[in-house]
């Protein structure tokens, strides 16, 4: 084919070829686009980040004045009284909270979908992960209002109920709080939680557990010894991606919340949009950030990042 | 609903006093049975848990009374009528299929870029290169977007005299940067499990690179591509925490979605709302028929706000 | 981002939207009206004005007669708090607007990061016409080195409405927000307070009897006083059904019946009677009251001064005024709207006496913002 063109053509396709065969020149056109993104839109914003959360802010210019300072830090957790009576400490310790709760009834609800997912095959699988798909693709936001309807003193729960005579009055445990924020955060991430379980069961060679149980073991035993093991690294995954953004959520305790509860994600946005206190808000996300990094250092010690990624 | 998971539990009772008298292996039996039934009842019990929001939400946005079902005034296709008529509203909805579009396009070239080169080539520092990839998408969206915040109105013109203004291209920077992670993982698994020796044989035959590229690589990686794409795109689409920061006073649909629920517009939000559901429906629906995408998916998990 | 990239910007998604909602047909012909309303509002040659500011500036009957009059389109971006109007110019966005209209409270703010034009007094006739409480404030913190940087708008004042089918009629005072049972009705989980720090945190100050605070150029709580208001609010926050934020959605809650006294805005019950519902009194309490007005302003990166203020002027016109006092429920500063309006609506949202005006305390900037938002957060957490 290429004998046919001319010759002229020929040689820029072969300068354009050669371009792409010599090792580094190959090298720096794959790799170097992303780099240069990722340190212009990524990294220095975050290292800027960091060096913010050590300096203050002219509340007038809104200039950055670079003095080091930790100011900001003493202010998360200064207050008359101990440090964990801070607003700070206690929003972040609320926040971890929910997010640790909705990660357990992710995990506990995921389950069994899971495993059934996994040992079902045809157009039940396709219907079933069609019908699960859905509402994971639909936006977060929309997910997040369906429950804004539900929920409230006048919401449709509590209202349906009012009006089928199953009670009396509003029940409290229908209304906005954090009962209504958990429920929230559970159906916004249960599907990652989902998927990665079944990305981990759908490699597990059930025939195993079978074979356990014919050797006299135990259900529990076979739970314990075989499908544990094979699985935790899916039950690891999907607890990261559930946990972590509920850690940092927003959307969800604002609307549920009716304002009574203050997670840490609406704390951080509350400085900066009202006094652009972004020292501040800098020095509080270090420590969502900083939990972060624990949460993924203590989870490589059992998965790779291939399994996170589930590749 | 609730009925039909109580009467999944009654016959499940049933069979148990059946079979209560069998031997010890009937019983074995039994309780498997028992215990794939309930495992059933469980996963109806969730599948109805994940929609019953969506359709009281789709329900209401046909009903005259749009923000709860009593008292019931009826059905009415008028609150649609008011959605689609609303300039401000079809305008942010236009800018943030825009906004997905560049940005999800931007996602897509450096994303299949840097696979290519964790999948084929090994340098220094590849691995620290592809945790550094995966980071946007682990990063939560309030860190992000205040970490851009910062970056786009205090340092740049502060440190460097570079004055953005925060708006669109804002957000489509941001949002290129988000939805790079998703394509990254799509198309390195892909190539992955790519058999080599099939360009080898090309490259055998006498096939320059360019050729072996075209005829080989791309189909087989193509539909990756398109999935991390529409990954990318769908990332861009929904978020709002991260456009909410760096947005300045630009709509996109979710930003105008907050204000809307903000300030209790409930038949309005409704209706957008089931409308992006019954879209994404369909095009769902496509996407699984055509390509693999509930494998993809489930090879991928993603983070947001 | 150039003014000039981001006109571009704007004007390929009026001509392309076409393309798109041709394509997504699901949308319906009701889009096409919308669609069509909307490209024929940017087709004429007249200058566009971009302008800032809450939503009831975009009715169309406010909007379409001033556009005719002054021979200028009028592009409206909504906003909802005068914060984020004041941070988006501030963070660079003055140079993509001709003005904005916040409270008056972040007028002084924007004068002083230096974003504002003076006014063009020539041009404002209507102002000379408004209430002189309202020439007075404009003359106290709009004023800087004898030029004026800011033209009131509008008004209104803040105290708490209640459910009088269910609470007999009262002195009005704040003890309603903050106690268990008040004259004789339980009112634990059936109380509302703002959820905005400023709002709440100085309904609960001058409940506390702290009014002094709120008498100089800032109010100036001392930390003691930050610290009672906290308490206090921590004690209140069982009683409460909620912090709610906005104006609808209080009036929606309020209507389904979920609190029975709520601190709020006297626009919203104007616009409770307005639709019908006769039961929602609006009170005033003795301890004080704030009044808010909103503040127009020019961006001194605006090529078309002259017409923005022609616009400006328009908005306190007897006329427009008071089409701008029915659509929004809130009165004109320009006492002459009366004439155009009906009694009925002159009783809701016309008339005032101006001896009330006296009493009220205007918005103003904080001292020491930061330990308000400490303490809020603090009440929040509890």
């Amino acid at each position: 084919m290429a004998t046919e063109t001319s010759e002229r053509s020929r040689s820029a396709r072969e300068r354009f070829v050669g371009a792409f065969t010599s090792r580094a020149s190959r090298l720096g056109i794959t790799t170097g686009p992303a780099l240069i993104w990722l340190f212009l839109l990524l990294l220095t914003p975050l290292t800027f980040m960091v060096a913010v959360s050590f300096t203050s802010v002219d509340t007038f210019t809104y200039q950055i004045i670079w003095e080091p300072t930790v100011e900001n830090y003493n202010q998360l957790f200064a207050g008359e009284g101990p440090f964990w009576q801070t607003a700070f400490f206690q929003s972040l310790a609320l926040s971890y909270f929910i997010a640790a709760v909705t990660t357990v009834l992710c995990l506990v609800l995921a389950f069994p979908l899971a495993y059934l997912l996994a040992r079902k095959g045809g157009t039940t699988f396709k219907v079933v992960i069609f019908l699960v798909l859905l509402p994971f693709f639909t936006m977060y936001l929309v997910r997040a209002y369906s429950w804004f309807l539900m929920f409230g003193p006048s919401g449709v729960i509590n209202s349906t109920l009012l009006r089928l005579g199953v009670v009396n009055g509003p029940v409290g445990l229908f209304n906005y709080g954090v009962p209504a924020i958990i429920i929230g955060l559970t159906h916004a991430y249960f599907p990652y939680m989902l998927l990665s379980l079944y990305a981990s069961l759908d490699g597990l060679d059930f025939s195993l557990i079978e074979a356990a149980r014919d050797l006299g073991a135990s259900r529990t035993a076979a739970l314990k010894d075989i499908i544990l093991p094979l699985v935790l690294p899916g039950i690891i995954s999907g607890s990261l991606f559930v946990f972590v953004p509920s850690l940092g959520a927003f959307i969800t305790p604002r609307f549920l919340g009716q304002g009574k509860v203050l997670m840490i994600g609406q704390l951080i946005e509350e400085r900066i949009n009202s006094l652009y206190a972004i020292g501040y808000g800098s020095a509080a996300s270090m420590f969502i950030v900083l939990s972060i990094v624990v949460a993924f250092a203590v989870a490589f010690r059992y998965v790779s990042i291939e399994d996170l990624g589930g590749v | 609903m609730a009925t039909e998971t109580g009467n999944e539990t009654d016959s499940g009772t049933g069979t148990v006093t059946e079979r209560g008298t069998g031997t010890r292996l009937v019983d074995h039996e039994t309780k498997e049975r028992l215990l794939s039934r309930s495992f059933y009842v469980v996963a109806g019990a969730l599948l109805v848990f994940l929609w019953i929001p969506l359709a009281v939400m789709i329900i209401l946005s046909f009903a005259v009374n749009a923000s709860t079902f009593f008292p019931f005034r009826g059905f009415t296709l008028a609150h649609y009528g008011a959605t689609f008529a609303d300039a401000a509203l079809m305008t942010s909805l236009w800018h943030s299929v825009q906004v997905a579009t560049i940005a999800a396009s931007i996602a897509t070239v450096l994303g299949v870029l840097s696979s290519f080169a964790l999948a084929r080539f090994s340098f220094p520092f590849k691995e620290t290169y592809r945790t550094f990839g995966i980071l946007p998408m682990v990063i939560p969206g309030v860190v992000l977007g205040i970490a851009l915040l910062i970056y786009f109105r205090t340092l740049l013109p502060q440190l460097f005299g570079i004055q953005i203004v925060p708006g669109f291209w804002t957000v489509v920077l941001t949002h290129s940067v988000y939805g790079y992670p998703f394509v990254l993982l799509l198309v390195t698994s892909r190539l992955y499990t790519f058999d080599e020796s099939l360009e080898e044989a090309a490259r055998d035959l006498g096939a320059d690179p360019l050729t072996v590229f075209r005829d080989i690589t791309m189909p087989i990686v193509a539909p990756a591509i398109g999935a991390g794409f529409l990954f990318a795109w769908i990332r861009s689409f929904e978020d709002f925490i991260r456009a909410f920061f760096v947005r300045g006073t630009m709509d996109v649909l979710t930003t105008s979605m907050f204000s809307m629920i903000k300030y209790g517009t409930a038949p309005k939000m409704n209706a957008i709302s089931s409308f992006i559901v019954f879209v994404i429906a369909v095009v769902l629906a496509v996407a699984m028929n055509v390509g693999n995408v509930s494998g993809m998916v489930a090879g991928t998990e993603g983070e947001e706000e | 981002m150039t003014r000039n990239a981001d006109g571009s910007r704007t004007e390929t998604s009026g001509n392309s939207r076409r393309t798109f909602l041709k394509a997504g047909g699901a949308a319906g012909a009701a889009s096409l009206v919308g669609l069509s309303g909307y490209v024929g509002e940017v087709t004429a040659q007249n200058p566009t004005l971009n302008v800032l500011t809450w939503e009831e500036y975009g009715d169309p009957e406010l909007l379409n007669p001033i556009q005719e009059t002054v021979g200028v389109n009028l592009k409206i971006t909504k906003s909802t708090s005068s914060a984020k109007m004041f941070s988006s110019w501030n963070a660079g966005q003055y140079q993509q607007y001709d003005i904005a209209i916040p409270n008056n409270n972040y007028v002084p703010k924007m004068m002083n990061a230096d974003l504002l034009a003076p006014v063009n007094q020539d041009v404002v006739t209507h102002q000379s016409n408004i209430y002189d409480t309202f020439q007075g404030f404009a003359d106290n913190q709009f004023t800087s080195d004898g030029q004026m940087y800011g033209v009131p708008i509008r008004f209104g004042w803040y105290g708490y409405s209640y459910d009088s089918r269910e609470i007999p009629e009262h002195e009005p005072t704040y003890e309603i927000l903050f106690n268990e049972e008040f004259e004789g009705v339980d009112l634990s989980g059936e109380i509302i307070m703002y959820d905005n720090h400023f709002k709440a945190m100085s309904g609960a100050a001058l409940h506390l009897g702290m009014r002094d605070a709120f008498e100089g150029q800032r109010v100036t709580l001392s930390e003691d006083q930050i610290q009672e208001v906290k308490q206090t609010m921590i004690d209140q926050k069982p009683l409460l059904q909620g912090y709610i934020a906005a104006d609808p959605t209080y009036i929606k809650s309020f209507r389904q019946g979920n609190f029975l006294v709520g601190q709020s805005g006297r626009n919203e019950i104007v616009e409770m009677w307005d639709n019908g519902d006769d039961w929602p009194e609006m009170a005033v309490p003795q301890e004080g009251a704030l009044a808010w007005f909103e503040s127009a302003v020019v961006s001194k990166a605006s090529n078309n001064k002259q017409k923005a203020w022609e616009v400006i002027n328009e908005y306190i016109s007897p006329q427009r005024g008071a089409k701008l006092a029915e659509v929004g429920y809130s009165p004109s500063v320009n006492p002459a709207t009366q004439e155009h309006l009906t009694e009925e609506q002159n009783e809701l949202y016309g008339s005032v006496d101006p001896a009330k005006l006296e009493s009220f305390i205007p918005f103003k900037a904080v001292e020491n913002e930061r330990s308000w938002i400490e303490a809020w957060e603090e009440i929040k957490v509890a």
